[in-house]
C-alpha cells in the first residue's frame, strides 16, 4: 500500500520534470511559431508573448508646454518637475504615465493603462515564402512595376525529388550490406565492415572538392543523379551499421529452416529479412530522409542554386534577400519546411520507437 | 497470416523501388543534358590554358565578339554566371540581361547563392567553374587570379575602347598579379557610393538645419541637434558572423579625408601598419562622434549591438530620434517601404576634414571574371562593360554604373543621379580597404578589432595592435 503510493507519488514527480523539460524545450519554437505570424516591425519592437492579452500604455490627452521648455533643467508639468530623462523612461503619476509624445515640439502625453486583447497578426510572411515575394521595380518613365517572385513550390518539388530516391537507395543497399555481414560467411567479411564503420568517422567535407572534382570529369555536377550517389554514399556507413545490427539480432533458426525448404539467399531477403525489419528500415529511413531534407551543404556543392534543380533549404536562404533585409521571413519559411518531415515522422513514428530499441539490444 | 503481411510490404517496396526507376530515368536525361554541354567547355577551358598566351586577338579581327554575337551568331549557346546576389536583386539582374538575351540568343543562367564566397573557391578548386563570376570583394578575386585560373582578359577586350569607358582608377583596380605576370582579372560591371549621409529630408528641413558642407559645421550641426534634445547620429555594426565591417566603413572614409591617397593605397597594401600615428588619428575622429554618448542614438554601448540593417530605423519615427546614419547607397532597401527617396530622406556627402585631399569618395563594387574562354563568353563580358547592360538595374535604383556611356538620365531619382555625379567629379576615388585586403586582416582582424574598441573590451592602441596582427600571420 505505501510503496504503491511512494510509486505513484514519484511518478507524478518525474511527469512535472518531463513537463518542464517538454516546455522548455518548446518554448522557442512556439515564439517563433507566434513570431511566423506578426508584422515584421513588430517583432523588432516587442517579444512575441505581447500576442496574449496584457496590460498596455494607450496615449490619452495631450499637454503643450511651452515651446522654449530647456530640456537640459528640470521640467515644470501641473505643478511638480521632472528631468528630461524621466520623461523619456515615463513617469507614473496616479495610476498613469507621464511620457514625452513629441520631444521636439514639447507636448506631453498622459498615457492610461489598458488591456490589449487583440494581437495584430497577418498572414503576410507566409503569402510571400508560399506564392513569391513581389518586387517592385522601377521603369524608366519613373512608374512602379511589380513583379511577382517564385515561391517555394518548385524548391519543394525538387527536394521530394532529390530525397526519396537519397532514403531509398542507401537503405536498399545497406539491407543488402548488413544481410551479406551478418549471414554470410566470405573471406574478408570482419576487415570489410570495419573498414565500412571506420567510415563513420570521416567527416564529409573533406570530400566535397575530390568528389567535385570527379563529378566534373563524368559531368554529374547540378544532376539529381549526382546528389543521389553523393548522399547514398555520406548516408551508406551509418545505414548500414544500423541494419546490420537489426538484421544480426533475428533469430537464425528462422532462416536454418528456410535453407532446408530450399530457399536461396535472395528468397530469405525479401521473403523473411525484409519483412522482418520493417521497423529498422523505417527508423533509418526517417533518419536518412530527415538528414536529406534538411540538407544544406550537399546541395549547396553539388546541385548548386539553379531554379530547375535548387532545393528548399537554399531556396529559403535565398528568401532574405542578398543583405538579408527580409530576415522576418524566415519565420514562415522554417515551419513550412518543416511540415514534410513532421508528416513523414508521425507517419511512420510507431515503427521509429520500435526501430529504436530493436537496433540497441546488441550483446 | 504471414503470406499477407510479406505481401503487403512488398507491395509499398515494389512501388518504391518503381518510383525511384522513373525518377532515375528522369534524373539521367538531365544528366545528359549537362553532359553533352560540359564537355566542350573543359576542352575549350584547357585549350586556352595552354594557348592563353599565344592565341590572342585572332578573333577581333572579324569584328567583336559582342559585334558577332549581336548577329546571331552565337544563338543558342549556354552561359552560367555565378554571384552572391539573389531575390530582388536577381530579378533586377535578369531584367536588364532580358534584351540583350532576345536579341542574340544566348543564354544567360544566372545562379545566385548566398553562399558565394565560400562556394567559388570550392567550385574553381573542383573544376566546376562558372564561365562568369561576380565577385562583390576583389580581394577574393585576387586571391584566385594568383592561382592562373582567372583568364587575363587583356587581350579578350578591346583595351581602347576599356580606357574610353571607364574611368582609370576602375581599370587599375582590376589589374591584379597572375601567375605570371600582372594580369586584368575582370571587368566593373555595378558599384555602389559609400560615403554619403543619410538623413530624414523633411523633418530635417523643417526643424530649420543647414546640410553641413565641411566637417566642422557637421559637427556643430551634431553639437546643435544635441542640443535640442535628440542624439544626432544612429549607427549599428552587428551583421552576425561579419559585425564590425560598417565601422571600418567609417574608418576608410576618415582616412581618405585626413591623409593622402597614396598613404591610403599603402595602408591597403599592408605597408603603413594599423598602429601609425595615420590610422590612429581616423579612428580617433571617427571617435568624437561614436564615442560620445549625446551624439548617437542609444548611446556608445548600443553600436555594436544593433544590426547595421535596423540602425536607420530612428530615422524614420516622427519625429525622427536620431538624424544622421553614414552608409553606403545599398541602405535604402532597408528603409520602410513608405518613405520615399527626395522626400523623405536624402543624404549629403560626408564632408572633407582636410581641404588639401579634395572630395575623396569610398566606393565598391562588384567585379565580373571570366574562367571559360569560348567565343560566346567573350560576347557576354564584352557586353557587361557596356553601360546598356544594368540601364534597367540603374533605372530601378539601388546601384551606380561605373561606365561612361550609363547616361545620368537613367537615374530614376535625383538622389540616385547626385550620388553617380559624385563618382564621376570625385577628385580621389577610392576601393573600400577592408574588401581589399587580405580575407585575415579585411574580414577578420579589421572587424573585431573594431568591435572591441567600441564596446570597450580593447583600448585604442590594444584594438589597432590586434588588427595589425592580422597581418602576420
Amino acid at each position: 500500500m505505501v510503496g504503491n503510493k511512494k510509486r505513484k507519488g514519484s511518478k507524478t514527480a518525474v511527469n512535472i520534470v518531463l513537463g518542464i523539460i517538454c516546455f522548455i524545450w518548446l518554448l522557442p519554437t512556439l515564439g517563433l511559431f507566434i513570431s511566423s505570424f506578426r508584422p515584421a516591425a513588430d517583432i523588432l519592437q516587442t517579444g512575441w508573448w505581447k500576442v496574449f492579452p496584457h496590460q498596455e500604455w494607450r496615449a490619452g490627452e495631450s499637454i503643450q508646454l511651452s515651446k522654449d521648455v530647456d530640456l537640459r533643467q528640470p521640467i515644470e508639468v501641473k505643478g511638480k518637475t521632472y528631468t528630461d530623462d524621466q520623461l523619456k523612461a515615463g513617469v507614473t503619476v496616479e495610476g498613469n504615465r507621464l511620457m514625452w509624445e513629441n520631444r521636439r515640439a514639447r507636448t506631453l502625453n498622459i498615457q492610461e493603462q489598458g488591456w490589449k486583447t487583440t494581437p495584430d497578426l497577418t498572414l503576410e510572411n507566409y503569402k510571400n515564402v508560399l506564392s513569391g515575394k513581389e518586387y517592385k521595380l522601377k521603369e524608366a518613365d519613373g512608374s512602379e512595376k511589380v513583379q511577382k517572385g517564385s515561391g517555394l513550390s518548385q524548391a519543394f518539388w525538387n527536394t521530394l525529388t532529390i530525397a526519396v530516391p537519397a532514403t531509398v537507395i542507401p537503405v536498399l543497399i545497406a539491407s543488402f550490406a548488413a544481410y551479406a555481414f551478418a549471414w554470410l560467411r566470405f573471406p574478408g567479411r570482419k576487415t570489410l565492415f570495419v573498414t565500412i564503420i571506420a567510415m563513420l568517422v570521416i567527416p564529409i567535407q573533406v570530400a566535397l572538392i575530390p568528389v567535385l572534382k570527379d563529378y566534373t570529369a563524368l559531368g554529374l555536377n547540378g544532376s539529381y543523379l549526382g546528389i543521389w550517389l553523393a548522399h547514398t554514399a555520406f548516408g551508406l556507413p551509418l545505414v548500414t551499421y544500423f541494419m546490420y545490427n537489426f538484421i544480426s539480432q533475428l533469430p537464425k533458426d528462422l532462416f536454418e529452416s528456410a535453407f532446408m525448404d530450399g530457399a536461396s539467399h535472395f528468397t530469405i531477403f525479401s521473403r523473411l529479412i525484409l519483412p522482418l525489419s520493417v521497423p529498422a528500415l523505417a527508423s533509418i529511413g526517417i533518419f536518412q530522409f530527415l538528414w536529406v531534407w534538411n540538407d544544406y551543404l550537399v546541395s549547396l556543392i553539388f546541385i548548386g542554386s539553379q531554379p530547375s534543380v535548387q532545393v528548399m533549404s537554399m531556396k529559403i536562404a535565398d528568401l532574405v534577400g542578398s543583405r538579408g533585409n527580409d530576415w522576418h521571413l524566415l519565420t514562415s519559411a522554417a515551419f513550412i519546411s518543416m511540415l514534410m518531415p513532421l508528416a513523414i515522422f508521425f507517419l511512420l513514428q510507431k515503427y521509429f520507437v520500435r526501430g529504436l530499441m530493436g537496433g540497441s539490444i546488441k550483446g | 497470416m504471414k503470406k499477407s503481411s510479406t505481401r503487403k510490404v512488398t507491395l509499398p517496396l515494389v512501388l518504391c523501388l518503381s518510383f525511384a526507376m522513373m525518377l532515375s530515368a528522369c534524373g539521367g536525361n538531365s544528366n545528359n543534358g549537362a553532359a553533352s554541354t560540359d564537355p566542350p567547355a573543359k576542352t575549350n577551358n584547357q585549350a586556352d590554358n595552354t594557348q592563353d598566351s599565344t592565341n590572342s586577338g585572332t578573333d577581333t579581327t572579324a569584328g567583336s565578339p559582342l559585334d558577332l554575337a549581336m548577329k546571331g551568331e552565337y544563338k543558342g549557346t549556354k552561359v552560367t554566371v555565378f554571384g552572391p546576389f539573389v531575390d530582388a536583386d536577381q530579378v533586377k539582374f535578369e531584367n536588364s540581361i532580358k534584351e540583350f538575351e532576345e536579341k542574340t540568343g544566348i543564354d544567360i543562367q544566372y545562379e545566385g547563392s548566398k553562399e558565394f564566397e565560400a562556394t567559388i573557391n570550392i567550385r574553381v578548386d573542383g573544376g566546376n567553374a562558372p564561365d562568369i563570376a561576380d565577385f562583390p570583394q576583389p580581394g577574393l578575386l585576387a586571391a584566385i587570379a594568383k592561382t592562373g585560373k582567372v583568364i587575363d582578359l587583356t587581350n579578350v577586350l578591346d583595351q581602347e575602347k576599356m580606357k574610353t569607358n571607364y574611368n582609370k582608377s576602375w581599370l587599375d583596380m582590376s589589374t591584379m598579379d597572375g601567375k605570371d605576370g600582372q594580369i586584368m582579372a575582370g571587368i566593373w560591371n555595378r558599384s555602389n557610393v559609400k560615403s554619403l549621409v543619410w538623413y530624414p529630408k523633411q523633418q530635417f528641413d523643417e526643424a530649420g538645419y543647414k546640410v553641413p558642407e565641411t566637417w566642422d559645421e557637421m559637427m556643430a550641426l551634431t553639437e546643435q541637434i544635441a542640443k535640442d534634445g535628440d542624439p544626432a547620429w544612429t549607427i549599428g555594426i552587428e551583421s552576425g558572423a561579419a559585425t564590425g565591417w560598417a565601422a571600418t566603413d567609417w574608418v576608410e572614409d576618415i582616412m581618405l579625408r585626413t591623409t593622402s591617397p597614396e598613404n591610403y593605397d599603402k595602408w591597403v597594401k599592408g605597408e603603413l601598419p594599423f598602429t601609425s600615428p595615420e590610422v590612429k588619428h581616423a579612428v580617433e575622429v571617427m571617435s568624437q562622434i561614436w564615442m560620445n554618448k549625446d551624439y548617437v542614438y542609444g548611446g556608445t554601448k548600443s553600436i555594436v549591438t544593433t544590426a547595421f540593417g535596423d540602425a536607420p530605423k530612428p530615422m524614420f519615427d516622427n519625429p525622427p530620434k536620431a538624424w544622421f546614419h553614414r552608409q553606403g547607397n545599398f541602405i535604402t532597401s532597408f528603409f520602410p517601404e513608405t518613405a520615399k527617396v527626395d522626400v523623405d530622406y536624402d543624404w549629403f556627402y560626408l564632408p572633407s576634414i582636410d581641404p588639401q585631399y579634395g572630395k575623396p569618395v569610398l566606393v565598391a563594387g562588384d567585379i565580373y571574371a571570366m574562367f571559360n574562354d569560348r567565343p560566346e563568353v567573350r560576347a557576354v563580358m564584352e557586353f557587361f562593360t557596356t553601360g546598356e547592360s544594368v540601364k534597367s538595374w540603374v533605372q530601378s535604383g539601388g546601384m551606380i554604373a561605373p561606365m561612361n556611356d550609363a547616361s545620368l538620365d537613367w537615374y530614376s531619382s535625383e538622389s540616385d543621379r547626385r550620388m553617380a555625379k559624385l563618382v564621376q567629379d570625385a577628385s580621389t576615388l577610392r576601393f573600400d580597404g577592408s574588401d581589399l585586403m587580405p580575407g585575415k586582416v579585411g574580414a577578420g582582424t579589421f572587424w573585431k578589432g573594431m568591435t572591441d574598441y567600441v564596446s570597450g573590451t580593447a583600448t585604442l592602441d590594444q584594438a589597432l595592435e590586434q588588427i595589425q596582427s592580422g597581418w602576420n600571420n
